[in-house]
């Protein structure tokens, strides 16, 4: 019953078109008059509290380095990189696509920030080249999902906080899933670039690949300062975010010079607002979050998921397919707010790794971006491509289903993500 | 007797494994047992319901019922409460128990109605003693320059910076990345905290330092207070009283019990020589000092009266 | 006037959050070098940076509300016809207000209780930190009450009659400058002769 009351006020709520965030006070207050404990009080200190983490800080510093890194340069010259490594291959620019996207992955948590520096680099070029145009669309926004699953990660992040599990961990957790998620877009590409048979630019000389790689060097220093400072210890990930900010601010300020004060100071105002739309998100949740505990939800969910308690791979599959369908209609963060504290304690329940469960779960809400009806960074490709959202979903298929593939072997086979992580934790 | 149906929501910040947690334990089925099962304490464990901070607060404001939260923590709504920080206050658990029970432990306690909350009993944290994953401290020398987390809480800070410390004040939740991370060296808990915190993972060296000693006050909300019947009122005080002195039994044991497990998980156990002791003693006396002033000097001169009643034969 | 005023606001809080975040870059960044270069730290570096943290997300959430870039869901008021979305607005404005009376008067209660607590580290009021949840509830009262008007009145353009976005940082893309390094000497690729 009160499950009920949580998730009909919240889904009322949210399509009455009332913010999410507001939609989860809205739930709160449900469930308060529910519990008979109506007091403003909790929500007041909960949603201030909420706000209130050393942990979540990194948040607005990802977020800062994100944008720096569009402004300043850093991200064209890793487009560049990638173009003169690989453009030469068969659909080549496609493949330039997805090592770009890897790479940029590492140094930025957002995947709107990075499919839109993609979108507008490289599909004209894709397109100029002959390559479909909905099928090149769907690629570069299969690819720039990469983002938050190789560190850094807002959704981690978030996700870390929630769930309490080491941020660090999970950072370090992602890396090979996402590296494999780009291997899954490739061998997809890879055969539909076949049937395309389309003429690549000519391959670069030596010289100008060290040319490329001599310009991005510096931009190409942020993911080793911040994998390499968390996996020595060296930074708290709330630290290697300030860093990582810094360092991208000196970049573009000093080495590029591409980024004049007015645009250093629009980059602030555009991440402070960013992250505060996150961050009273995160916050409003907190609220739901109390109340779902006090009523003590969890074990209603976990007495729901008793018949695949004894089966770990059961009980995953269920998960995933249940955060597939939240995912086809909301986006990232809401998700990771509203399913953790009702997922969490199943997860511990249950007995699986909690930063395993974390590596899917950040998966399946990356995707849950390009699946449709509602699926942002289809919207980034189609805005910044000009394109139709039908055509970008259409041409999104063959990359999502590969993506899911490679997301359902990791439920199947957890020594995919598990063995990495071990490694790279060390 | 005029008893109704009520639940009280129990805060605890530990684990319900954890001493903090036992008494929360006990103190749930002692009111169970005696109000007939009519007013149940259901325990929030895991600081699910949130930190220490916000769960006074939420007591303050009525929005949840019980919590026991640290002495120190009590400082910023009233400043008294220093008094029970200060370094080396207390050698041993029998000048705990005969302040904590007597007058000055009562005074403090009173203080708390003004502020919205009510003191029941004095459950315990305990002594804490210094961990690091440097070096091993056996001397004054040994603790300079490490970076030590200590509460948020000016007593704990100064303390650790006069020791030559780098006292880094920071919520304990965030405590064991930071130190996973070397963000910070070392920390200051009792052994049970390191024990149930999985610590000792992070964590090589262990000092016993017995540096200063933590009362967790147990704390209810006046508002919800209030509103009890006189002999609710009885049942829920009598089952504080007595789970008080099974929180602290409890709680001794289980730190010897966590001071073996610590040993058994390869942490490395060092004793501090009296001599050595003393020049760190001596180190900490202008922090005395200042917050003796800072507190008033009628309650520590009391306090220090009641202690030196039990160290005179 | 009033929306010159309000235009006024919100610059003058996206002027005041960015110098918040810039702070805390300060002091976070400032942490981490003294600690490494100088075996040392900014005592209060923690405590105000997650203070000035929690007002930046309360204040540019007002910001948020006016520009309509909180997230949410248009999927099924968009199917709406004008008369159908102005009631599902006039519905949820009053229902905001609502949830923004309560949140008031809450924070306001918990800013009465801990006016005299000091924080731990710098030993300020514990109200300045519940109060960003004052301010922002009487900001977003009162935008939410001038909307709650303009709808009623009809004032309100059609495009107003959605008031969340899709996603958070979609807002920022219009601040993308992907531009010029790339241009100058990278050839666009010459489509292949159909064999
Ligand atoms: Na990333
Ligand atoms: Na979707």
């Amino acid at each position: 019953m009160t499950v009920f009351i949580f998730l009909g006020s919240l889904l009322g709520a949210m399509a009455l078109g009332i913010p999410i965030a507001y939609s989860l006070l809205v739930s709160g207050v449900a469930l308060m008059w529910h519990l008979d404990m109506f007091d403003a009080q909790i929500l007041a200190q909960n949603v201030i509290n909420g706000a209130d983490s050393f942990p979540l800080l990194a948040v607005p510093f990802f977020m800062l380095a994100g944008e720096i890194m569009n402004v300043g340069g850093l991200s064209a010259r890793i487009v560049k990189l990638a173009l003169t490594l690989v453009g030469h291959k068969r659909g080549g620019l496609g493949f330039v696509a997805i090592l770009a996207a890897c790479m940029l992955a590492a140094l930025s948590g957002s995947a709107v920030a990075d499919t839109a520096a993609l979108a507008a680099l490289l599909l004209p070029m894709m397109v100029k080249a002959g390559h479909d145009k909905a099928k090149s669309g769907g690629l570069i926004a299969s690819a720039g999902i990469i983002a938050p699953v190789i560190p850094p990660s807002i959704g981690f992040v978030i996700f870390g906080v929630a769930a309490n599990v080491s941020i660090s961990k999970l950072f370090l957790a992602g890396i090979v899933p996402g590296i494999l998620m780009g291997l899954s877009i490739a061998i997809a590409w890879y055969f539909v670039a076949k049937r395309e048979n389309i003429q690549p630019p000519p391959k670069a000389s030596l010289k100008e690949q060290l040319a490329a790689l001599r310009e991005s060097l510096w931009a190409l220093g942020l993911p080793v300062i911040v994998i390499v400072g968390l996996k020595m210890g060296v930074f708290t990930p709330t630290e290697a975010a300030v860093v990582a900010a810094v360092y991208a601010l000196l970049v573009s300020m000093l080495i590029y010079r591409e980024m004049s004060i007015k645009q250093l100071y629009e980059v602030f105002v555009s991440a402070a607002k960013t992250t505060a739309v996150i961050m009273f998100l995160v916050a409003a949740a907190m609220v739901s979050a109390w109340l779902i505990t006090v009523a003590d939800i969890p074990s209603q969910m976990i007495s729901l998921l008793e018949p695949f308690m004894g089966n770990q791979t059961l009980l995953l599959i269920a998960i995933m397919v249940l955060v597939m369908a939240v995912g086809t209609a909301m986006d990232m963060t809401p998700t990771i707010l509203i399913l953790t504290p009702v997922l969490m304690p199943v997860i511990k329940q249950a007995g699986i790794d909690p930063v395993y469960f974390g590596v899917l779960f950040i998966i399946n809400n990356a995707i849950g971006l390009i699946t449709p009806p509602v699926g942002t960074v289809l919207n980034v490709v189609a805005g910044v491509g000009r394109m139709k959202m039908d055509e970008v979903t259409r041409g999104v298929i063959p990359f999502m289903t590969a993506q899911f593939i490679v997301m359902f072997l990791m439920v199947l086979f957890p020594s995919i993500v598990t063995v990495p992580a071990r490694w790279f934790a060390g | 007797a005029d008893i109704k149906e009520r639940t009280i929501k129990y805060a605890v910040i530990y684990d319900i494994k954890h001493p903090h947690g036992l008494g929360a334990q006990k103190f749930a089925d002692l009111v169970a047992q005696h109000s007939g099962n009519k007013i149940k304490v259901k325990i929030y464990a895991g600081g699910t319901l949130g930190g220490e901070v916000q769960m006074l607060s939420a007591m303050q404001g009525g929005t949840v019922e019980m919590s026991a939260v640290a002495s120190s923590q009590l400082v910023g709504i009233i400043k008294e409460f220093a008094a029970l920080d200060l370094p080396f206050l207390f050698n041993n658990e029998k000048e705990v128990d005969a302040v904590m029970d007597g007058p000055v432990g009562k005074q403090l306690l009173e203080r708390l109605p003004a502020k919205g909350l009510v003191g029941l009993s004095w459950f315990e944290h305990g002594f804490r003693n210094l961990t690091n994953s440097k070096r091993p401290v056996q001397k004054l020398e040994d603790i300079q320059g490490l970076k030590v987390r200590v509460q948020q809480n000016s007593v704990a800070i100064d303390t650790f910076n006069a020791l030559g410390a780098n006292a880094v004040p920071m919520p304990f939740p965030e405590l064991y990345s930071a130190l996973e991370q070397k963000a910070v060296d070392g920390q200051e808990n009792p052994y049970t905290t390191v024990e149930s915190s999985k610590l000792f993972e992070v964590q090589k060296y262990l000092s016993v330092t017995r540096h200063s000693y933590t009362p967790l006050p147990l704390l209810m909300s006046k508002k919800f207070w209030d509103g009890l019947s006189a002999d609710e009122k009885k049942i829920i005080q009598d089952a504080a009283t007595e789970a008080a002195v099974y929180q602290r039994k409890t709680n001794r044991e289980v730190n010897e019990k966590s001071l073996q497990a610590l040993k058994a998980a390869g942490m490395q156990v060092t004793a501090i020589a009296p001599a050595e002791m003393e020049r760190i003693r001596a180190k900490v006396q202008p922090v005395v000092a200042k917050y003796s002033a800072q507190v008033g000097e009628t309650l520590v001169k009391e306090l220090f009266g009641e202690i030196e009643k039990v160290r005179k034969p | 006037m009033v929306s010159r005023f309000l235009d006024g606001y919100c610059r003058l809080i996206d002027a005041l959050i960015a110098l918040a975040l810039a702070v805390m870059v300060v002091l976070v960044f400032g942490n981490v070098v003294l600690r490494y270069a100088f075996n040392s730290g900014i005592t209060v570096s923690e405590e105000v940076s997650r203070w000035l943290f929690v007002w930046l997300t309360f204040l540019g959430a007002i910001v948020a509300l006016k520009e309509h870039g909180h997230l949410g869901t248009d999927m099924l008021v968009s199917r709406l016809g004008k008369t159908g979305k102005k009631v599902c607005l006039v519905i949820s404005q009053l229902t905001m207000l609502f949830v923004t009376g309560l949140l008031f008067s809450g924070a306001l209660a918990q800013a009465q209780i801990n006016l005299d607590v000091q924080a731990p580290v710098t030993g300020a009021s514990v109200a300045i930190f519940y109060g960003a949840g004052v301010f922002f509830a009487v900001s977003a009262a009162l935008l939410l009450l001038r909307e709650l008007l303009r709808t009623l009145t009809g004032k309100v353009r059609d495009e107003e009659l959605v008031m969340v976005q899709e996603s958070e940082d979609l807002a920022a893309l219009h601040d993308l400058h992907l531009d010029d390094p790339m241009k100058p000497d990278v050839q666009p690729p010459r489509v292949a002769p159909q064999r």
